[in-house]
Formats: C-alpha cells, sequence, structure tokens
C-alpha cells in the first residue's frame, strides 16, 4: 500500500522520504516485500513492528548500507537506490543511530561528534566548538574527552545522539536506540530524542517493537509485518482503527473475545458475546451469521460492581491486580476469556465477583481466522492447546493464560 | 484521523550534481574490486595450485608424460616409504597443533591477563621464535643431544634424551615449538579484543574463576580453531624439520619423501602432484573440523561497548610458577638453538681439522665487509628485506580482504571455497608451490602473450605473498571476526567515503594486529627457504639461499654469524615498527585492545 504524509509547517531541514516497491530478499527469505512509503519533510515517522518484520531492514535501505533487490528509494526528490545503482550512505545527507551505539572505541566521546563534522568542512576550531555544543545539549560536556568504554550505556547512547544530531543532516535514522536501556533512562532519553531531532526540522525514521514508544515519539506510524506495510496512519488513528487484527494486537490490547455477528449498523456491527450484545467498529470484512473476534482496548474498559451490573456488563472475576501508582490495572476472567489492563483509581481484590463494562468506541470486530494467519505464530497453551482450539482467549504478550492453567 | 498542516518546500538541492550521478553510475559497478580480488586470487593461488594438481592425473596436458590420463602417479607416490610418511605427518600435525595450542593460550593468558613479569619479554620472545626457521631450531638441539655433541664433549652423556628426542617425540617438540608463536599471536590478539564483561556476567551469575575460564576459551572459539588449523597445516608442511631432525631420526614425514621424489633431475612433477592431494587432503580434514566447531555462531564481540579486561594479580607462587614456565619454555625453544649458533659464529675454523679454534668476531667482520663474496652478507640481506616488505604489504592488504570475506555472517559459498583454497594452500609445502609456480609460470602459452615471469623478482615476490597469504589471513581471521559492522556502517552514513570509513573507523580498531601480521609475514619472508631456492631470480641471491649455501660450504663459523646478524635486523624491524606505532599512532588507537594495568 502506499500512503501519503501531509508535512508539518515546522520543516526547515527536512528531507521528503519516498520507498516505491522495494524488495530486498536474504536467501529466499523476503525481508521487504513490495514495501511503499511516503515520508513528507519534515516529519517523525516511526516504523513499528516485531522483530523480522523487516524494520530494521528498510531504514538500512533508506541509510544506504544495504541495497535493494527492486523497487526504489528517493531522498529529496533524487532516487538514491533503483535496485540496479546506489547513491553511496556518505552522499545522502543522513545520520543514524545505531542499535549497539556503534561508538568508535578509538575516538573520545568529542572526537565521535567531530567526526560527523567531516562533511560539512568546518575549520578545526570551528568543528571541535560545535562538537562541544552538540555534548552540551544532551549534558556532557565535562565527559567530552572520555572514551566510550569510560561512559556508561546511557552516556553512549547521548553520545551517539550528539554525534547523530550535530552535522544538522536532512534525514535521520534510529535503530532501536533505547532498547539497550532502563525504563527510566529510556524515557528520558525519549524526551531528549524528540526535542533535538525536532529541534533540528530534519525528517526522522525511527524503528521500534514497543508500541508506547512508537506512539509517544511519532507524527506516523507506519506498522510493519512479514516485510509489508500493513498500516500506515497518525497514531490516533492506528489506536483507533487498526487495520487489522495483527495491528490491533501489536499496539495494546485488553484482550479479544469471540461471537458471532448478529446484525450490521452502518460502521458498526452487533456481535453476540457471552450472552451480551457487544456494539464495535466493523473492520470492514464482516457479515450477518459469520463469526467474529472482538479486539477491546484497556482504556474503553470499566469496572462495575457486582450490584450494579446490567445485561451490558460482562460478568467475572477479578484474578489478578497491580499498582500503578496513579492507580490499579486489573485482570478479569469471564466465561469469553480473559481482559487485562483493566484500570481503576481503587483497588479491587483478588477474587472479586464483578463486572466489566466496554465503551463501543474501543471495540473493533474481526471476522476470525487462525491466528497463525495473522502473525505467523500460532500460540499455546503451557498444556499444548491451540486458544483457536479451545476457544479460550489469550492476551496477546501477558503469558496470563499461562498463569492460570500452569 | 489526517494532519492537516501546511506544506514547507523540502531541501531537494542536495541530490543532484554531477557528483551523486557518477556515484550512482559507479555503484553499478560495484561488484567490479570483487571480481579484481579473485582474479588475483585465482592467479595467485587457484591456477598454479590447480595445473599443478591436474598435471597428477594427466601427464600428457602438459607435456610431462605420454598418458591423457593415468592413476600411475599416485601408485607411486603410495608405495614404499611414502605411505609411512604421511601416516606420519597427520600424527605430527595434531599433536604438535593441540600441543603449540595449549602452550599458546596459556602463554597468551598470561602475558594479556594477567600481572606476570616480563611480560614485553615473552611478547617479544614469540616473535624471535616465529623469525627462528625451523631448521635452525632442528638443528641447535641436535647440536646439543648428537653423539660428540655438546653435551658429549663436555662430559654428560644425554642417551635416554637423545633416543627420546631423535623420533617423533623430538618432531612433535620443534614443530609445536615453531607453532607456538601462531598460536599465540592468533590467541592474544583475541583475547585482547574480548571486554571483561562475559567474565563478570559468569561470576555474578553464580560461576566460579574456572567457569568463568570456559566462558572465554567458548568465546575465543574462533582464535583457537584458527591456531589449531594453522599449527596443523604449518606441521603438516613444514620442510625444515623435515630435511633436518626427522631425516636424521629415520622418521619420515610426507614433505621430505615428495621432496626425495622430486629430488632427481628431471623433477617429476606427476608424482609431486600426487603428495600434493594427499596434503591437501589432510588440510582437508583441518577446516571441516574447525567449519563444524564454529557453525552457526556468531562471535561479535568487539565494540565500542567493550571494557578493557582487569589484569589478573597473581600470588607470589603462582607469579614465581608462571614465571619459571615462561623461562623454561623461552630456553627449550631459543635457548638452546641461539647458544649454539652464537657459540658457533664466535668459534674460528669451526668445521674445519685446520688452524685454532678459538673465540673471534673475525666471521662477523667477515660476512658484514663484503671482502669475500663467496660470505657476503649485506646484498642478499638488503635484497631478501626488501622483497620481504613488499610481500609483506601486499599479503596484509590481501589478508584483509580475505579475513573480511571469511568473516561475513550468512552462508557463502564464495567464502568456503576461499577458505578451501587458502587452507590447502598453507598446506601444501612450499616446496611444491614452489614447483606449482614454476610449473605453471614456466608454460609456453605465457610467453606466447608476452608474459615472461620466470626468473624475475616479480615471480619470487609473487610465490612470497602466494605462501604468505594463507597464514596472514588466518591470523587476520580472529581480530576481524570480532569488529562489529556497526563501526564502519557508522562511518559511511556520518560522511566518509567507503575507503575513508574503513581508514578512520576499522583500522584503528585493526591497527595492532595488522601490524602483527605484517611483521609475522615480514619475518617469514626474510628466511624463506623452499620457494627462494626454486624461483631465485639470476644475479640475486635471496637471504636463506645465501646462508644456507654458505653453511654447504663448510664456512660454518661465517655462516652462522649470518643467521645472528639477520636474526638481530629482523628483531631490529619488530623493534622500530612497534616503536614508531608508540611514537606516531594517535593516542586513541594505542588504547583499543590495551588492557587497565
Amino acid at each position: 500500500m502506499t500512503a501519503t504524509i501531509q508535512a508539518s509547517d515546522r520543516t526547515l531541514n527536512g528531507h521528503a522520504v519516498s520507498v516505491a516497491g522495494a524488495i530486498k530478499r536474504y536467501g529466499m527469505c523476503a525481508a521487504l516485500d513490495n514495501v511503499n512509503l511516503e515520508i513528507r519533510a519534515g516529519r517523525f515517522l516511526v516504523l513499528l513492528g516485531p522483530s523480522g518484520s523487516g524494520k530494521t531492514t528498510l531504514a538500512r535501505c533508506i541509510a544506504g548500507v544495504e541495497r535493494l533487490h527492486g523497487g526504489s528509494i528517493c531522498i529529496a526528490g533524487a532516487v538514491v537506490d533503483d535496485g540496479r545503482r546506489q547513491l553511496p550512505p556518505e552522499r545522502r545527507d543522513l545520520a543514524m543511530l545505531f542499535q549497539d551505539y556503534a561508538l568508535w572505541p578509538h575516538l573520545t566521546a568529542v572526537g565521535n561528534v567531530e567526526y560527523a563534522l567531516r562533511r560539512r568542512h568546518l575549520a578545526r576550531v570551528e568543528g571541535h566548538r560545535r562538537a562541544l555544543q552538540a555534548l552540551e545539549q544532551v549534558g556532557l560536556e565535562s565527559l567530552a574527552d572520555r572514551y566510550p568504554h569510560q561512559l556508561s550505556g546511557g552516556e553512549q547512547q547521548r553520545v551517539a545522539l550528539a554525534r547523530a544530531v550535530v552535522a544538522r543532516p536532512g534525514l535521520l535514522l534510529f535503530d532501536e536506540p533505547l532498547s539497550n536501556l532502563d525504563a527510566d533512562l529510556r524515557e528520558r532519553l525519549r524526551v531528549q530524542i524528540a526535542t533535538l531531532v525536532r529541534d533540528s526540522g530534519a525528517t526522522v525514521v525511527y524503528i521500534t517493537h514497543d508500541q508506547a514508544e512508537a506512539f509517544a515519539l511519532a507524527d506516523d506510524i507506519a506498522v510493519l509485518h512479514r516485510g509489508k506495510v500493513v498500516q500506515f496512519a497518525t497514531p490516533e488513528d492506528v489506536y483507533a482503527r487498526p487495520a487489522t487484527l495483527f495491528v490491533a494486537r501489536f499496539t495494546g490490547a485488553a484482550g479479544e473475545l469471540p461471537g458471532s455477528v448478529v446484525a450490521i449498523d452502518g460502521a458498526h456491527v452487533i456481535v453476540q458475546v457471552q450472552g451480551l450484545r457487544l456494539r464495535a467498529r466493523n473492520s470492514g470484512d464482516l457479515a450477518v451469521g459469520s463469526s467474529a473476534r472482538v479486539l477491546v482496548r484497556p482504556a474503553g474498559t470499566r469496572i462495575v460492581a457486582a450490584d450494579r451490573l446490567d445485561e451490558s456488563t460482562l460478568r467475572g472475576t477479578i484474578v489478578d491486580v497491580a499498582y500503578r501508582g496513579r492507580g490499579y490495572d486489573h485482570v478479569f476472567r469471564c466465561d469469553a476469556g480473559i481482559l487485562t489492563g483493566i484500570f481503576a483509581p481503587s483497588r479491587w481484590p483478588r477474587g472479586s465477583n464483578v463486572g466489566v463494562g466496554i465503551d463501543p468506541d474501543s471495540c473493533v470486530a474481526y471476522a476470525t481466522v487462525p491466528d497463525t494467519a495473522i502473525d505467523g505464530v500460532e500460540r499455546r497453551t503451557p498444556l499444548g492447546i491451540t486458544t483457536a482450539e479451545t476457544g479460550v482467549v489469550d492476551v496477546v504478550g501477558t503469558g496470563l493464560l499461562a498463569h492460570e492453567t500452569g | 484521523m489526517v494532519v492537516e498542516t501546511a506544506a514547507a518546500a523540502p531541501n531537494t538541492a542536495r541530490f543532484h550534481g554531477r557528483a551523486d550521478r557518477m556515484w550512482m553510475t559507479l555503484s553499478g559497478f560495484r561488484a567490479a574490486p570483487i571480481a579484481l580480488f579473485w582474479v588475483v586470487i585465482v592467479a595467485l593461488l587457484a591456477l598454479p595450485v590447480l595445473l599443478f594438481l591436474i598435471v597428477a592425473f594427466s601427464p600428457r596436458l602438459f607435456d610431462q608424460g605420454p598418458e591423457w590420463f593415468t592413476l600411475s602417479a599416485f601408485q607411486q607416490a603410495f608405495s614404499g616409504s611414502l605411505a609411512v610418511g604421511i601416516v606420519n605427518s597427520l600424527f605430527v600435525g595434531v599433536a604438535s597443533a593441540v600441543v603449540a595450542a595449549v602452550v599458546g593460550f596459556a602463554v597468551a593468558w598470561l602475558v594479556v591477563r594477567t600481572d606476570v613479569p616480563f611480560r614485553r619479554l615473552w611478547s617479544g620472545a614469540m616473535f624471535a621464535l616465529l623469525l627462528a626457521p625451523s631448521y635452525l631450531v632442528a638443528l641447535g638441539w641436535e647440536r646439543l643431544l648428537e653423539p660428540q655433541g655438546v653435551l658429549d664433549t663436555s662430559g654428560i652423556h644425554p642417551d635416554a634424551v637423545r633416543t627420546l628426542f631423535y623420533g617423533p617425540f623430538g618432531v612433535v617438540f620443534v614443530l609445536a615449538i615453531k607453532g607456538l608463536p601462531f598460536a599465540y599471536l592468533a590467541i592474544s590478539s583475541a583475547l585482547r579484543g574480548l571486554g571483561e564483561e562475559f567474565e563478570d556476567a559468569v561470576r555474578v551469575h553464580g560461576g566460579g574463576r574456572i567457569a568463568a575460564t570456559r566462558v572465554v576459551i567458548a568465546l575465543l572459539a574462533p582464535a583457537i580453531w584458527s591456531a589449531l588449523a594453522i599449527v596443523f597445516a604449518e606441521s603438516v608442511s613444514d620442510f625444515g624439520v623435515a630435511a633436518t631432525l626427522a631425516n636424521d631420526a629415520h622418521f619420515p614425514v610426507a614433505t621430505y619423501t615428495l621432496f626425495n621424489s622430486v629430488e632427481a633431475f628431471p623433477i617429476q612433477f606427476p608424482v609431486a602432484a600426487a603428495v600434493g592431494w594427499v596434503l591437501m587432503g589432510l588440510a582437508g580434514i583441518a577446516l571441516l573440523a574447525q567449519g563444524w566447531a564454529l557453525r552457526s555462531r556468531s562471535y561479535r564481540v568487539l565494540s565500542g561497548r567493550s571494557r578493557p579486561a582487569r589484569r589478573i594479580h597473581l600470588s607470589p607462587g603462582a607469579r614465581r610458577g608462571a614465571f619459571g614456565g615462561l623461562t623454561l619454555l623461552l630456553m627449550l625453544g631459543l635457548g638452546v638453538p641461539v647458544f649454539a649458533a652464537v657459540a658457533a659464529s664466535l668459534i674460528d675454523n669451526l668445521g674445519t681439522l685446520l688452524g685454532s679454534h678459538g673465540l673471534t668476531l673475525s666471521n662477523y667482520a667477515d660476512v658484514l665487509t663484503n671482502g669475500d663474496v663467496r660470505y657476503a652478507l649485506l646484498p642478499p640481506l638488503l635484497y631478501s628485506a626488501q622483497a620481504a616488505a613488499i610481500t609483506a604489504t601486499i599479503a596484509v592488504v590481501l589478508g584483509a580482504v580475505v579475513a573480511r570475506l571469511l568473516t561475513r555472517s550468512g552462508p557463502h559459498v564464495s567464502a568456503r571455497l576461499l577458505d578451501l583454497l587458502l587452507l590447502t594452500a598453507v598446506a601444501l609445502p612450499g616446496i611444491v608451490f614452489a614447483a606449482g609456480y614454476i610449473f605453471t609460470y614456466n608454460q609456453p602459452v605465457l610467453s606466447h602473450i608476452g608474459l615472461r615471469l620466470y626468473g624475475t623478482t616479480a615471480l619470487l615476490i609473487l610465490g612470497y605473498v602466494a605462501t604468505a597469504l594463507p597464514a596472514t589471513s588466518r591470523v587476520l581471521v580472529g581480530t576481524v571476526s570480532q569488529v562489529q559492522d556497526s563501526l564502519f556502517e557508522a562511518g559511511r552514513v556520518h560522511g566518509s567515503s567507503a575507503m575513508g570509513a574503513w581508514l578512520r573507523t576499522v583500522l584503528p580498531v585493526l591497527a595492532r594486529p595488522l601490524i602483527t601480521a605484517w611483521l609475522l609475514c615480514f619475518g617469514a619472508t626474510l628466511f624463506e627457504l623452499p620457494v627462494s631456492e626454486l624461483l631465485l631470480a639470476p644475479g640475486h641471491e635471496p637471504l636463506s639461499v645465501a646462508i644456507t649455501h654458505v653453511l654447504q660450504g663448510y664456512w660454518f663459523s661465517q655462516g652462522t654469524a649470518m643467521e645472528v646478524i639477520s636474526v638481530l635486523v629482523a628483531l631490529a624491524v619488530v623493534s622500530l615498527a612497534w616503536g614508531l606505532f608508540r611514537l606516531l599512532a594517535p593516542h586513541g588507537w594505542q588504547r583499543v585492545g590495551r588492557v587497565n594495568a
């Protein structure tokens, strides 16, 4: 699919990037399978996807350290890779922040940053001054003369960040830059990255498998799956209108409830779930009588006390609770399955019999297909029974089913 | 929801230059450098080896016999003592490889990771061992232990040791001593690049010192297997010990029985080629063992995030033990042969029954003044030093490319082919290789196209490069495999060309191993014997040939004086190279791979 992004008015130096029909193979495996993207200048694009989805390969092809086998990539309107001929990376006016930082061990922090200014052909003194200035921006001016191994992981990452932005390239590529850091440092560096790159006005392509990080940073998100772009939209659209069940699962779900479609009402469907008639957005391929899975976003759920239950609430039990500072996330189990991340300001004890109300705008209904057709992974419980066989709903990435059945 | 904002003019000015179009066009020829590399490799290694091997089956093809296809060369090769020689070579290769790898690991560990006294001495001793030709080591021990030798004439009669030494034990001992520097250099380079975080990880997860050592050994697997493979191949293809100690001990090995078969004039190329096939088979075993051990694993552990390891402080007892062990090793490998050579060079009229046998320095004056052309040292020394410097430079450049190709991640048929070719070349004895060069580059067809290399210095250097390249690339593979690709890629995306990025980001990390490889290659080439003997250019006698001729002329004192001076010159070159590195290399280059004190 091809998608077009509207450019933001803060664009000053950014390059537009266009990827058309990109194909990249490793042996028999297609890492990129006809990928199309249009990134307008100055936008912050996040490539979101699981391991092996092709996001790193795509970024490396844009950078020019990998070559396409087919299709083309244009930067700033000029073809830089057409599958046969490639413009070398150093002539693409870009910089990249690597997952392992790739700091050169023989250069000091300031030496690493100065290196990136070589292309600007500055006088030595001026280059050194700007490198120190960039280190100051990331709060490391006092460690400028240290070698990489004398810095902590977070400090190394900040040196790499200063190196990436110092020459003010038109395109910045980030390959999972926060994946090796602890949670607190991740958040602080995320803010630093957002501030620095938006000040620079560069176009940004940022890779992550963390949907929270993606939503926090992106102007636009391209979700990749098996080498294809399966959705390209703003973070709000990706969350509210996930194009496929895979996207919906990958971007955060409280759970999935199996049922059957009993009516269609415009853009919505009515799905019969555990004696309830749930209203949900129609993903587009459902008809009356077909079986469906209703994906529920955590934000659209609320806990209802046992004495206030009505016909619009799911009935079940609280099986787990986690304190989150601002309140409590609960895990709720009912006959139709398990829902996680159900927030409440006060704690509901484990074992409480409660109901859960669901906001129709937080539900999307999809036609039932085998899990292997959705994300290529057949999910198995610890007992070796697939969720599709039993009808028991597992929750993406929670492992809660394992907790319950084990 | 669609973001509705005003569009700004994107920055497009930077990508429409003529230079960019030129780079795009050039990228269409990106396979050209690799193609050129393969042409060089084929001309250097594959063609001489292949044509030479073919002649074993088809003598008629190259006017070496009447048959188009025959196995008679193999029948000749497998008859008589040759079969015994092959079995002996296999045993000697395995035994010396294991001994050298174990001892080399221990020495590397002590020098790189502990505070054992005089660390630079032991490191320098490895280079000295490397520079000592195997025949010199063997002859030194023989001179010590032989009947009426130094010990006998001193009133000590080492009958038991003599019996042990003149046999498989002695051959394995000398070859392991000769293989030790290869094992040490391969393992110590990798050990330097290995950060201490892996050991820390074991210790904090409940493992003791032994468990941590086991992890380090596992991470050093590429270097250890490289050491095993190279020492095995070097031992199997060695000619110096084969021609001296093994022959005197009546313990035939393949290279010497092969030498016997080609010694006669005219050279029996088909029989030599048949033996070449057998030796190539032995090399195949080493390659298979190395490949089997390393398959499907990644050993990329060297990056900007690695922390240099701290030295282990040995207890006083352990320090004394380690010092004693290293001293004994040095005495066994170098002390005895050096003592023999220096003593011989200082004795007047050695090897004759005439005149006095007093101590004198006149032998050194004789060889340095060029008064008698029969034992003038300077012309061959300068000639060989220049040839060795050129050879080492070419071999290190090609070796770095080879190491990079061999360590690329993912399956590459070309890499396997290259690996096989190089290991085959390592295992082919120098004398057979040289014969292959004569055979190939003396073909009439080359004269017809105006390529007359036979009898030139150019062919001698090509032969040197071909014999040096496999070992040089093996030494580099261990470290190159540890350098993460992202260092180079970061250089490219931050504005450097491919060459610029390599020079500024990878070269500093590899500088020490590259200098090590250069010096190793320089030293080996300076004293190289078999290729020099067969490919020498008329009027230009290489050093090893000159020394051999002087010794064959019974000028033992002058010959050993030439040896001593040449070894000192080689050591001076080593010292000079490292001195210049310390003096001229940027501070950061010297920090990479250095251990915290």
